[in-house]
């Protein structure tokens, strides 16, 4: 049974004296993102590409102003050509990785359905992201990479992304960021008065 | 600050100021050499640089890419290794049990893995020297290991839901508990050479950096304590080079601030750069190697975790994230899982944990997306795990190595290959049945598992022959005498306990044999 917390509880909090200064200003600085946002790293296709896609892995149904664009941090990040440290040995460097992975996603497209992975029905764009996820594709391009691998690792830079929003930890009921002055009420069941119930 | 000029021979340079590097910079300011610390990272002031937000902390990890081999690769960056004044400390969960006698002879009682070269007794000085400086909170009487000869100097913090829950189930089980020792306050409390430290305010972020300097990080405890003592920080140094003299020593150290290049001068170098980069670097400078050990014996704890969800609030953000232990598992009897079918053990450990970090674990364990994943998110207040720490053996098929591809400052990434070897796939499978058992007693629902592997050790082993070990007992190199190394790399066996107090235990012995010698000499 999911859980359901009040809309807004984020955003209130962050205008108290519960939220640090240096914490308001990381989370105000993300909430106050542009919604329109030009690639840097990603060609335009691609990028539109790579929306889809996280827009299947996290679906979003409430407005177009909640919107959270998961794939900005991922282009930022390539095209300041970040890393989070680490990267599977079998992969090929981040940058490279997201380029042929798309690119055999929308192949993988093209050959099962003759058409674009953009205009896709949901269901068929999922199916294939599930056979992605399991190394169930096969064709050229997915020799130069590790689908699941692939999969993978995308699944948890937009999970990492979707969830580091301030709107997005509100839906499930996080305000861990409200810690000032100290946690009174840290065992079970028990709740500072400024934690959100669930509806 | 005291600094030295660059041109000045300082006695000794010390490379990296975590967990191995503070304590003895600390050690050797304090006995009057002139040390100068030379350290990758910033120095971070928590409290105005360390929002309460995951995503703006991932810069207190060492972010350079590494590429993870083996048939289970280890996750670096946040799962593993830390960058700034205070190395990996800035984000550790201060857990600091004591490892117990029978840690340092596991060749000797299961003829597999490495008897370390000297016994318990060695480092039960410095663990309660380093408790009592810290500040580490702890129960009054702690049911495993040999007696404490003093307690800990403060009570322990308050255990939060996940240790209510375990409790819970371990009770029911027969399983002791213990509310565990933190290197956290639990009361405001005063710090020779650093003053006045204030309590913990149940933030539950300490994998993410203290804002408040409750957490016995190095940056707030060992490194103002060197500086009092006349130690010069210098961060944003990146040390490349170390360069070889006549006489075989190491007179100087080569290091990148601001994009130039500098070296300093010095007699001795302490190399504590942690278990990838110390290797890194010798393998990069061709040093320290004859017994071609260097970046042999990686070993990675093992570090299942066990999660489920409670009818209970439980709100995984509040409270010191490992409020409970167990160590029944240290050795268990044949009682508690079936017939014990490998060779050392574990401890338990109750889990808070931050969202971010538990949903991306999630993701990638249960490969849930979509609707099913939104849907599980939403239990996060309501989550709560287990997590043990046990015993990792060396193997030859688990080693560094530097690999073709340049990093973004052109020196050549490690590659890390790790898998598990039996011992651990069924140390693992003892712990999966004895972790579920406990949440299901204690009313978990939709349980998994998310398997990995904690904490880098072993590159640079510690031992009595020189043919098979990279260092001494006293962590002084066998090729190059004025080298030292002190960090994660020197263990000959990885313990079934979390490395940072063994880490500054060896710090600081480490310092007062080099000092004792250093006096001989004189
Ligand atoms: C999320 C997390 C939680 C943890 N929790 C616990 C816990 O609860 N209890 C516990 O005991 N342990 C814990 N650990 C492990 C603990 O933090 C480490 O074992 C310990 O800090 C390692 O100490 P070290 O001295 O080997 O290396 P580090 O502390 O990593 O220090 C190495 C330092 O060297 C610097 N450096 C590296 N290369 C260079 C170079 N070329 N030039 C200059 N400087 C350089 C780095 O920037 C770094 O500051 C945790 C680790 C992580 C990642
Ligand atoms: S739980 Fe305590 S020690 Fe940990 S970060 Fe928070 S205040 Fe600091």
């Amino acid at each position: 049974m999911p859980y359901h917390y009040p809309e807004g509880t984020v955003r209130a909090l962050l205008n108290t004296d519960h939220v640090t200064f240096a914490t308001r200003t990381a989370l105000e600085t993300r909430l106050a993102l542009e919604a329109a946002y030009e690639p840097r790293f990603f060609s335009a296709p691609e990028y539109a590409l790579l929306k889809a896609v996280c827009d299947r892995l996290i679906p979003q149904t409430g407005s177009e102003a909640h919107y959270i664009d998961i794939a900005r941090g991922i282009d930022e990040r390539l095209a300041r050509n970040e890393s989070n440290g680490w990267r599977y040995d079998a992969m090929p460097p981040d940058q490279d990785a997201y380029r042929l992975g798309l690119a055999a996603l929308e192949a993988s497209a093209q050959s099962r359905h003759q058409q674009s992975f953009l205009h896709l029905a949901e269901d068929q764009q999922d199916a294939l992201l599930t056979l992605i996820q399991q190394a169930e594709v096969d064709g050229e391009p997915w020799d130069h990479l590790p689908a699941d691998r692939f999969f993978e690792e995308l699944l948890a830079e937009a999970v990492e992304n979707y969830y580091s929003h301030p709107l997005a930890q509100e839906t499930i009921g996080y305000v861990g960021m409200a810690d000032t002055p100290a946690w009174q009420r840290i065992g079970l069941n028990e709740l500072d008065d400024r934690e959100p119930r669930p509806l | 600050m005291q600094q030295y000029a660059t041109s000045e021979t300082v006695d000794a340079v010390v490379i990296g100021t975590g967990a191995g590097g503070a304590p003895l910079l600390a050690r050797l300011a304090a006995a009057g050499l002139k040390v100068v610390a030379l350290e990758a990272g910033k120095h971070w002031q928590p409290a105005a640089d360390f929002p309460t937000d995951e995503r703006a902390q991932s810069k207190l990890f060492w972010n350079d890419e590494r590429l993870s081999a083996g048939e289970d690769p280890l996750p670096f960056g946040n799962n593993n290794s830390g960058t700034g004044v205070g190395g990996s400390t800035l984000h550790y969960t201060a857990y600091t049990p004591r490892a117990q006698p029978d840690d340092l002879r596991l060749r000797s009682d299961f003829g597999v893995g490495e008897d370390w070269p000297f016994d318990f007794d060695e480092i039960e000085p410095y663990y309660d020297e380093i408790e009592r400086f810290l500040g580490v909170s702890g129960p009054a009487s702690y049911p495993w290991g040999p007696a404490r000869k003093r307690q800990y100097p403060l009570g322990p913090l308050p255990v939060n839901g996940a240790g209510q829950l375990m409790e819970r189930g371990c009770r029911t089980l027969g399983i002791r508990t213990s509310p565990a020792a933190n290197a956290a306050l639990s009361a405001h409390y005063f710090q020779e050479g650093v003053g006045w430290r204030s309590a913990c305010t149940n933030r539950g972020f300490c994998q993410a950096g203290c804002s408040v300097g409750a957490k016995a990080s190095m940056d707030v405890t060992y490194i103002p304590l060197a500086v009092h003592h006349g130690a010069e920080i210098r961060p944003e140094s990146f040390v490349t080079q170390l360069i070889k003299g006549a006489s075989g020593r190491i007179d100087e150290v080569i290091y990148v601030r601001n994009g130039q290049e500098e070296r300093q001068r010095c007699r001795y170098v302490f190399l504590c750069a942690g278990t990838i980069e110390t290797p890194r670097l010798l393998l990069i400078n061709g040093l320290a190697n004859s017994s071609g050990q260097v970046g042999r014996n990686v070993m990675a704890h093992t570090a299942l975790q066990i999660w489920g969800e409670f009818d209970e609030d439980v709100r995984p953000y509040k409270g010191i994230p490992g409020a409970l232990i167990s160590e029944d598992t240290h050795r268990p009897s044949d009682q508690l899982a079936g017939p014990v079918d490998f060779a050392g053990g574990y401890l338990l450990q109750s889990i808070g944990v931050m969202p971010v970090t538990y949903l991306s674990q999630m993701a990638r364990a249960r490969g849930l997306w979509g609707e099913a994943l939104k849907q599980s998110a939403t239990a996060y207040n309501h989550i709560a795990g287990i997590n043990i720490l046990g015993d990792c053996l060396p193997y030859g098929h688990n080693y560094l190595e530097l690999s073709d591809e340049k990093d973004v400052r052109g020196l050549p990434k490690p590659r890390i290959y790790f898998s598990n070897g039996d011992n651990e796939e069924r140390m693992t499978s003892h712990a999966n049945q004895v972790m579920r058992r406990i949440w299901d007693a204690a009313g978990a629902r939709n349980v998994w598992a998310f398997p990995r592997n904690a904490h880098v050790i072993g590159t640079c082993r510690m031992g009595n022959d020189p043919n098979r070990a990279v260092v001494n007992a006293e962590g002084q190199s066998y090729d190059i005498p004025n080298v030292y190394i002190s960090d994660n790399s020197t263990f000959p066996s990885a313990l079934s306990v979390n490395p940072a107090l063994t880490i500054m235990a060896l710090s600081l012995r480490t310092a007062d044999r080099f000092l004792n010698r250093l006096n001989r000499l004189d």
